[in-house]
């Protein structure tokens, strides 16, 4: 290479990185492209010594800006190696990073989230809850110690991520593809239980032909198929999203003002 | 000593969603949030007693894949802090901060929306900045996000700080029901707009059996997750297993790569 086009990204660059994004990580989330904001802010620094050219820079983080939702703890290990492939092609690794952020971030999420949001605060909840209510706050304590210590080890998993995600990645080659189809079932498996356990919808109107009271969600659709609306308007909200006719946002207002409308009307309660 | 505390508890409502957001270490779970407020407070005893009340509530009550959840550390926050300043009973603090701690908490979950709806503007305008060659400009826009999460939980305990409960009441009183339940129910919905996008980019098409076990075990078998995400990794496992031994590790990360964007254009149509 004739002219300089990068300077060399040193260890304390990618630490910066890592503890921006986690500073970052869901407080600019929308519901439109959710942490995509904080990995452009994550990133921005790093990927500036990488790309010098305005051009580049402005192409690499717009390429940062699409959509991106993962558990955050795990996104450092995909941003690590994110920035390492960046670092080694430049601007060309662009569709490879894309590809390579959205086909883990899914299985990710579905393993980091219940991990993460759901095995671990239960755990140190029960202890630290069940110790609260005589006025011990020593399960607290050992709480925050544990977060403390986490935080050393994300940080830790972003450099990981840097010096050995694409070494891991060539390394294994195909059976990267074998890792992520695997890890796609996982995560497939347990968005599959997230619709009813997450998505809530209830009908509280009940047929009233005299005395006989007979509510449409627990003696109806209950029957039919229980969390049958939730599944129903997954599969509205993934096909109106594959037919790619709205963009996020006017979806994000079409279920917005169909929930207003359905309380008034007191179709849907809470 | 009481504005100071006052000024502290505010500060620390502004900083939990942060935290919980981002580095994860003093969280907005209940039993953490009641310690630090029992010690802002001087009152670890009757702090903890209530926070151990939210965090047995709050178990099981996960935000992820973007939904909204009823803020119960806020509930525990504005609980601790009123009730402290009410009674010196612990029974009477106990009820007195469940009265107030709910309806703030579920409050939580309306502004928990607004915030995630402020936050697409902020993104907009920040790759507006960017396109435009202004990346200073990009980097102050950034800190929108935070500001707008942190005032979400910093302004209903202000609220309760300088005015008690009853400002939160009327507040409620004074918007229809209609709209506060349609807010909610919003917020219970939103979430579907994450799945379905994270589904676009995973092959459902392929694993579509998947999708539906982990559906029917959750909604008819009431299976917890936790045991769910056990079946998935057994899935999982076996998959694994069974195809290292056929895939010869001679292919390059290249071809791994485009492989992975071949899928996504696959179940995009």
């Amino acid at each position: 290479m004739s002219e300089k086009t990068s300077d060399a990204v040193t260890k304390k660059d990618v630490r910066k990185a890592a503890i921006r994004y986690m500073f970052m990580a869901c407080n600019t989330f929308n519901y439109e492209n959710q942490q995509a904001p904080a990995v452009v802010y994550g990133l921005s620094k790093v990927l500036r010594k990488i790309h010098k050219k305005d051009e580049d820079y402005k192409a690499s983080l717009n390429n940062h800006f699409n959509y991106f939702n993962t558990t955050t703890w795990m996104a450092n290990l995909l941003l690590g190696a994110s920035v390492a492939m960046e670092e080694k092609d430049g601007i060309k690794s662009k569709d490879a990073v894309q590809a390579f952020k959205t086909g883990m971030m899914g299985p990710l999420a579905g393993i980091g989230d219940t991990l993460v949001w759901v095995l671990y605060p239960t755990i140190m909840g029960s202890i630290a809850g069940y110790m609260g209510l005589q006025g011990n706050p020593t399960g607290a304590i050992i709480w925050l110690l544990l977060n403390v210590f986490f935080f050393f080890f994300r940080v830790e998993l972003f450099d990981l991520g840097h010096t050995s995600g694409l070494k891991l990645i060539t390394a294994l080659g195909d059976k990267l593809n074998v890792f992520t189809e695997a890890a796609s079932i996982m995560g497939l498996t347990v968005i599959g239980a997230l619709i009813p356990s997450v998505v809530k919808m209830t009908i509280p109107i009940a047929f009233k032909t005299g005395k006989v009271s007979l509510p449409i969600q627990t003696e109806i659709l209950d029957k039919i198929m229980p969390a049958l609306l939730p599944a129903v308007l997954t599969f509205v909200v993934y096909k109106l999203l594959a037919s790619k006719k709205f963009s996020v946002t006017q979806i994000i207002f079409m279920v917005i003002g169909l929930a207003l409308v359905c309380s008034f009307f007191g179709i849907l309660g809470v | 000593m009481e504005i100071i505390q006052g000024i502290l508890i505010i500060a620390l409502a502004f900083w939990m969603v942060l935290d919980q957001q981002g580095f994860v270490i003093t969280t907005w779970f209940p039993a953490i949030i009641g310690m630090i407020a029992g010690i802002i407070m001087g009152d670890m005893t009757t702090a903890m007693i209530i926070a151990g009340t939210f965090q047995l509530m709050a178990l099981g009550v996960a935000n992820i894949g973007g939904s909204s959840v009823p803020n119960y550390g806020l509930a525990t926050l504005v609980g601790i802090y009123v009730a402290i300043r009410t009674t010196h009973d612990v029974e009477h603090a106990k009820a007195v901060a469940l009265a107030v701690g709910v309806p703030v908490g579920m409050l939580g979950i309306q502004l928990d929306v607004l915030g995630k709806l402020l936050n697409s503007y902020v993104s907009h305008a920040a790759q507006k900045a960017l396109n435009l060659g202004k990346f200073k400009k990009m980097e102050r826009i950034f800190w929108l996000g935070p500001l707008i999460f942190g005032l979400t939980t910093a302004l209903p305990t202000a609220l309760c700080v300088l005015f008690g409960d009853k400002l939160v009441r009327l507040i409620l009183d004074v918007v229809p029901k209609w709209f506060t339940d349609g807010l909610s129910i919003a917020g219970s919905m939103l979430p579907v707009v994450g799945i379905a996008l994270l589904l676009q980019f995973m092959p459902v098409k392929k694993y579509l059996t998947m999708l539906l076990i982990g559906f029917v075990v959750s909604a008819y078998l009431k299976l917890p997750i936790l045991g769910i995400a056990i079946l998935g990794f057994a899935f999982a496992y076996y998959y694994f297993t069974q195809n290292m031994k056929k895939t010869p590790a001679a292919a390059t990360a290249g071809a791994a790569s485009t492989d992975a964007l071949d899928e996504g254009d696959d179940f995009d149509e």
